[in-house]
């Protein structure tokens, strides 16, 4: 077999083919020229090649590269046995390099065209850059949606969090922005990922649980006012938690925002004290009446005693009487002072239980002796009336006060109109399936234009020249009673006198009282 | 002894009106009350008076209306006003009312006295 090879191999009996081309010298270079220029561009095609598949690494089908080089490398090298057979008639091994390049050009030409289909399927650059592009815009208005919201979740006022509700039902702080760590005093970065209750102090954990729970359990929206203790002190915040749900309905996660009503409540407060001053000051006139009369009496009845003195006609029996008569004043004149003062006074107290029936009575007995001086008449009707109501009483009387203060103008406009007008009734009574408790002013001033009824309570609704009405009392009022549960409600009624007016009722809820807090006050 | 002057007080609270008729007539003069400006009226229509001594603010009529009425009958009566507050805007402070004085409550019995003998011409005690 060996010696076979050796035979196949045998050159011996061939001439060069130099000889073919008669040795020509011309020829000859022209041959050697062309091929070494040929088998060198072939064999740095591979180099090239090779080069390209390496240092892009994400080259697709490289191995086909592989085998372009070494097809190419053979193609070359048959070059190259040209110019060798041009003086050395190797022509067997010419022949077997060439059968190798022809395996190599037949591997290379089946597996392009076993390959073209997936070839073609791979995108052209320009189909690239297109989709290049599109992924670029879509990336860019990604970025600027994500800066839009994300700028609004940063540098909203409002203080807003992402609480994550975990598996077991528990809740997670997933993001909190910056307002609320200001507000709050914390970190964002180290309350992310961690349970609400390792997050923040247990007393703030007992207040919001409660409340992300109300809103995993009903899957629904809710708002509600709450009073935090923040590290900037105490804080009001009207909060809202809205549920996000997964696919089945389950809520995964709670979005929540809170607004700072601090100083909205402050200054609602602030209109309640204002317009209380002002009730103040419309009772100041009649106060200043008020004090002055039992200074007078009490001033009359000691330069009296005073003179029997001197002229030595004073009998004890005598003295006595002026003396308990001066003490009797100084009584009165100290409640007027106490009423006034308790009046003023910020009623920022905490609600507690009281009779209405008291404030009421409060209310007739401060205004009773200064309306009888300008011929108005307050009728009391006590009804039964034992139910407590919650609130807060000074408030109660502030709002009774200013129906009588309406009832008052209005009888004295009807007046003004050459009608007779001067009584105002009011009543305290239980309601008969003693749930609540109604209370009724009405008076005979004539009644309230239909057409306006509905806008009375609204706040600077007034039809009082100006100076005389600021058209809050009603909405203040309105508020007051709405506070506590209860309503107010006006209509025109007819008398039994034949004349006409207006009543307001007002229903507030009776709750029942706890024994710890039965200690009734009135103002 | 001639008649004692007679004063019509116009007050109504009571225990002022007693106070200042027991003083009044403990000073000589004959004192009669009324607890307002109707009843004041009715006395000075039924009897002769030589001083009228009222309050301003009064239920059914007021001081001011009483002392108009007054002064349609008689120009020349002595009127004192004794008030509990003066609004800025009453006109009683105008000439055409005179003779009236008038003093803010609370009030001293003897400059009452006082007054009442200086505008009826009697001798003034100290
Ligand atoms: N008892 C009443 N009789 C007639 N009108 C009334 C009565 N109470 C309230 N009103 C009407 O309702 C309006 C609003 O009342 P309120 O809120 O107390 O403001 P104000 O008294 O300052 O005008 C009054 O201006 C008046 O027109
Ligand atoms: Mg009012």
């Amino acid at each position: 077999m060996a010696v076979g090879l050796e035979e196949f191999l045998d050159t011996g009996g061939f001439v060069p083919h130099g000889v073919c081309l008669l040795w020509r010298p011309d020829i000859l270079m022209l041959h050697v020229a062309s091929d070494v220029l040929i088998g060198l561009s072939y064999f740095s095609i591979p180099v090239a090649l090779t080069y390209f598949v390496i240092r892009r690494r994400d080259v697709a089908f490289g191995w086909m590269a592989l085998l372009f080089a070494l097809f190419i490398i053979a193609c070359g090298t048959t070059h190259f046995l040209s110019i060798w057979t041009l003086w050395t008639p190797d022509y067997v091994l010419e022949g077997l390099v060439k059968l190798v390049t022809a395996f190599a050009s037949l591997a290379t030409a089946a597996a392009l065209w076993w390959l073209m289909p997936r070839l073609l399927a791979l995108p052209s650059p320009r189909e690239l850059e297109a989709s290049n592009r599109a992924l670029a815009l879509e990336v860019a208005t990604r970025r600027e949606m994500e800066a839009r919201y994300s700028s609004f979740f940063n540098n909203l006022g409002e203080a807003l969090f992402i609480v994550q509700v975990l598996p077991d039902g528990d809740f997670a702080y997933e993001a909190i922005n910056p307002a609320l760590a200001r507000i709050g005093g914390l970190d964002p970065e180290q309350l992310r990922d961690r349970r609400v209750r390792d997050a923040v102090a247990p007393e703030l954990a007992d207040l919001v649980i409660p409340r992300y729970t109300a809103c995993r359990d009903s899957g629904e929206t809710i708002d509600y006012e709450e009073t935090l203790d923040m590290p900037a002190g105490q804080r009001v915040f009207h909060t809202m938690l809205v549920p996000v749900k997964d696919a089945a309905g389950r809520v995964i996660q709670i979005l929540g925002s809170g607004r700072d009503v601090t100083e909205r409540k402050r200054l609602q407060e602030e209109v309640v004290q204002t317009s209380k001053l002002a009730t103040l000051g419309t009772l100041a006139a009649g106060m200043a009446h008020e004090m002055s009369q039992p200074l007078n009496v009490i001033r009359l009845w000691t330069e009296n005693t005073l003179t029997r003195l001197h002229e030595n006609l004073l009998d004890p029996a005598r003295a006595e009487r002026a003396l308990k008569l001066v003490i009797e004043q100084t009584d009165r004149m100290g409640k007027l002072i106490d009423h006034v003062r308790t009046f003023g006074r910020r009623d920022g107290g905490g609600m507690r239980a009281f009779h209405p029936a008291h404030c009421v009575e409060s209310a007739v007995e401060l205004v009773r002796h200064q309306y009888a001086l300008e011929d108005i008449e307050i009728v009391e009707h006590a009804g039964l009336a034992q139910l407590p109501v919650t609130g807060r009483p000074l408030e109660l009387e502030q709002v009774i006060l200013n129906l009588f203060s309406n009832a008052r103008d209005a009888i004295v406009a009807r007046r003004a109109s050459g009608e007779a007008a001067g009584r105002i009734m009011v009543a305290v009574s239980d309601d008969p399936d003693r749930q609540s408790v109604v209370i009724q002013v009405t008076d005979d001033g004539g009644g309230i234009d239909p057409s306006v009824l509905p806008q009375i309570f609204d706040p600077f609704f007034t039809t009082k020249e100006v100076g005389k009405g600021s058209g809050l009392g009603l909405s203040i009022g309105y508020g007051i009673i709405d506070g506590m549960g209860g309503r107010i409600e006006a209509r025109n009624v007819e008398l039994e006198s034949g004349s006409r007016g207006v009543r307001f009722t007002i229903t507030l809820p009776s709750q029942p009282v706890s024994s710890s807090d039965r200690e009734f006050s009135h103002a | 002894m001639p008649d004692p002057f007679h004063i019509l007080i116009a007050e109504d609270e009571v225990l002022a009106a007693m106070a200042l008729e027991d003083f009044l007539s403990f000073k000589g003069f004959r004192v009669t009350v009324a607890a307002n400006g109707v009843e004041a009226l009715e006395r000075y229509a039924s009897e002769r008076v030589h001083a009228l001594v009222t309050d301003l603010r009064m239920p059914r009529m007021d001081g001011q209306t009483l002392i108009r009425e007054i002064r349609e009958r008689d120009a020349a009566l002595p009127v004192v006003v004794m008030t509990g507050y003066l609004t800025q805007d009453s006109d009683l402070t105008h000439e055409r009312w005179k003779p009236l004085e008038i003093f803010s409550k609370p009030v001293n019995p003897r400059t009452i006295c006082n007054t009442l003998n200086r505008m009826l011409g009697l001798p003034q005690e100290v």
